[in-house]
């Protein structure tokens, strides 16, 4: 007769496993916790600054500006309290500022890599300097944030940074071999003309299943299982909760930045052949002179290693370091073991060169 | 996964040897997966397939496109270019604006450090210059005649007049 009561526990357990995938897939977490406010805006980008939690003279002197990229939303790096970047680095003594590029819309089909670099950039970090009162500035670049400013960094190299830290920066596309993404677009195959001419930005949705494409089974299998089998795990939930609401808050890429991306860097290979022209002027990453920290997830399958590796022989930085952290594209900032490696070799890199 | 979370009170779970043979299937699966996604037979057929939806819907949107042109100009409401040029014209006229704001910042900063740089170092001529316009309101709070604030100010003239011959 103890079969009922049993049945009916097991039922209440599935009930309530239900409530929980229902609610982690239908509800966004509360992300971007850490409290910054406003400094500038131009268009749809925004400069934050986080408040500061260390006392002024305790405080690096050097702050730093970071620097996501286009297509997603940049609070990965603020992605919960006890597992964001933003809240270890504002601890650590940091004056951190997030540039948020915001959601193009129809309007911003034509911004390309010049109008990011060579306008909302400079601009953003002249308020950062005017807010701080130094000349002197920290980048810190993520995908393909790490292009724009790589980019920055090479054609404006007197405009008071001091150092460059690069993640998983994809700035070498000459080995084709290794890059599905090169694949996928080759001018064999991918008519980026007339994607544009039909959705004017691409979408975010494309992106996203570009991403996911790369590993189908991981993505759309394994994940949604790793969270079946850890319902009754809180921490598992609510972790996987914060990073299911990071990736399907896609955005969409502005149609020129696109163009730009695809046709000369995955076919062409502008950045490395110093042939890409910004503006009008040539991009010669021999100019690029700030202290250099380039961070390579090794199990990283949206931007293989070999695609940040050669940076360092082209750079005319004096100071340059190259580490490699086991992990994934965005594992290796957001994930569990992201507080216990990349964040202290980060903090430890940057607090002796920002003051 | 889940197996980590139990320790050694963990109850028998029938279904644990599923698990495993899931997730080695699945394992097996992941790898094969990302080798045939990385094929140029995958590329091909994925641009195919993006092509012929991206063809067979361009007459579609452009027909929509221009009869909506065509609404919207009767009814004398503005088009979706309309709003991209004005958005346009807005991002132009917010830069403009970030630049006097930044300008405007400078000068102010200048006019705050001006006195502060003349205490520090009165020794060259655009500092006593400095020096000389700070000490112009102390003189005039002190109800004193502005016949000495004239003098004082006078070798101001002179220093940035032939300072800058």
């Amino acid at each position: 007769m103890t079969t009922t009561p049993v049945m009916t526990d097991e039922f209440a357990l599935l009930e309530q496993r239900l409530r929980t995938v229902n609610k982690v897939m239908t509800t966004k977490a509360a992300i971007a916790q850490t409290p910054k406010e406003l400094v500038w805006a131009l268009n749809k980008a925004k400069l934050y600054r986080y408040i500061p939690v260390v006392p002024a003279e305790q405080r690096h002197r050097v702050p730093l500006l970071l620097v996501f990229a286009l297509m997603n939303k940049p609070y990965i790096l603020d992605l919960r309290p006890g597992h964001s970047f933003v809240e270890f680095m504002v601890n650590q003594g940091y004056d951190v500022f997030l540039l948020d590029w915001g959601v193009p819309g129809p309007e911003d089909k034509n911004l390309k890599f010049d109008d990011y670099t060579m306008e909302y950039m400079p601009r953003a970090i002249r308020k950062l300097k005017a807010i701080t009162g130094t000349e002197e500035f920290s980048l810190l670049g993520w995908c393909i944030g790490a292009i724009l400013t790589t980019i920055y960094a090479a054609v404006l190299p007197d405009d008071g940074l001091r150092n460059l830290l690069l993640l998983t920066a994809p700035l070498d596309f000459s080995d084709k071999q290794k890059l599905t993404f090169a694949r996928w677009t080759d001018e064999k195959y991918f008519d980026v003309e007339k994607v544009l001419a039909t959705f004017g930005n691409m979408p975010g949705e494309m992106i996203d299943y570009g991403a996911k494409a790369l590993k189908p089974v991981e993505n759309y299998i394994v994940n949604y299982l790793k969270l079946w089998d850890n319902l009754d795990n809180p921490q598992v939930v609510e972790a996987w909760h914060s990073m299911n609401t990071w990736v399907t808050d896609n955005i969409p890429l502005a149609g020129g930045a696109f163009r730009q991306l695809i046709v000369n860097l995955y076919r062409d290979d502008q950045l490395m052949k110093g042939e890409l022209l910004i503006r009008g002027q040539r991009v010669d990453l021999s100019r690029l002179r700030a202290n250099l920290l380039t961070v390579i997830a090794t199990g990283d399958h949206i931007t293989p290693p070999c695609q940040s590796e050669a940076i360092l022989t082209k750079v005319g930085s004096g100071d340059k370091e190259l580490f490699r952290v086991p992990g994934g594209h965005i594992g290796i900032m957001a994930g569990s073991g992201a507080h216990k490696l990349t964040w202290p070799h980060i903090d430890g890199w940057l607090g002796k060169r920002s003051n | 996964m889940s197996a980590d979370q139990g320790g050694g009170s963990k109850p028998f779970d029938p279904f644990e040897p599923f698990r495993g043979m899931r997730d080695a299937y699945l394992d097996a699966m992941a790898k094969a997966m990302v080798e045939a996604v990385n094929t140029e037979g995958y590329a091909q057929a994925t641009g195919a397939m993006l092509d012929s939806s991206l063809s067979v819907s361009a007459p579609m949107r452009e027909a929509m496109e221009k009869s909506m042109l065509q609404v919207l100009q009767r009814l004398s409401l503005p088009s979706a270019q309309d709003f991209a040029t004005l958005a346009d014209r807005f991002t132009n006229l917010e830069m403009r604006i970030d630049d006097m704001d930044a300008k405007l910042d400078r000068i102010e900063k200048q006019t705050h450090a001006a006195p502060s740089t003349a205490n520090d170092q009165p020794v060259t001529p655009p500092a006593q210059d400095i020096k000389a316009e700070a000490e112009r309101p102390v003189i005039a709070n002190a109800a004193s005649a502005p016949k000495p604030s004239i003098k004082k100010a006078s070798p101001r003239k002179r220093t940035s007049g032939k300072g800058a011959r």
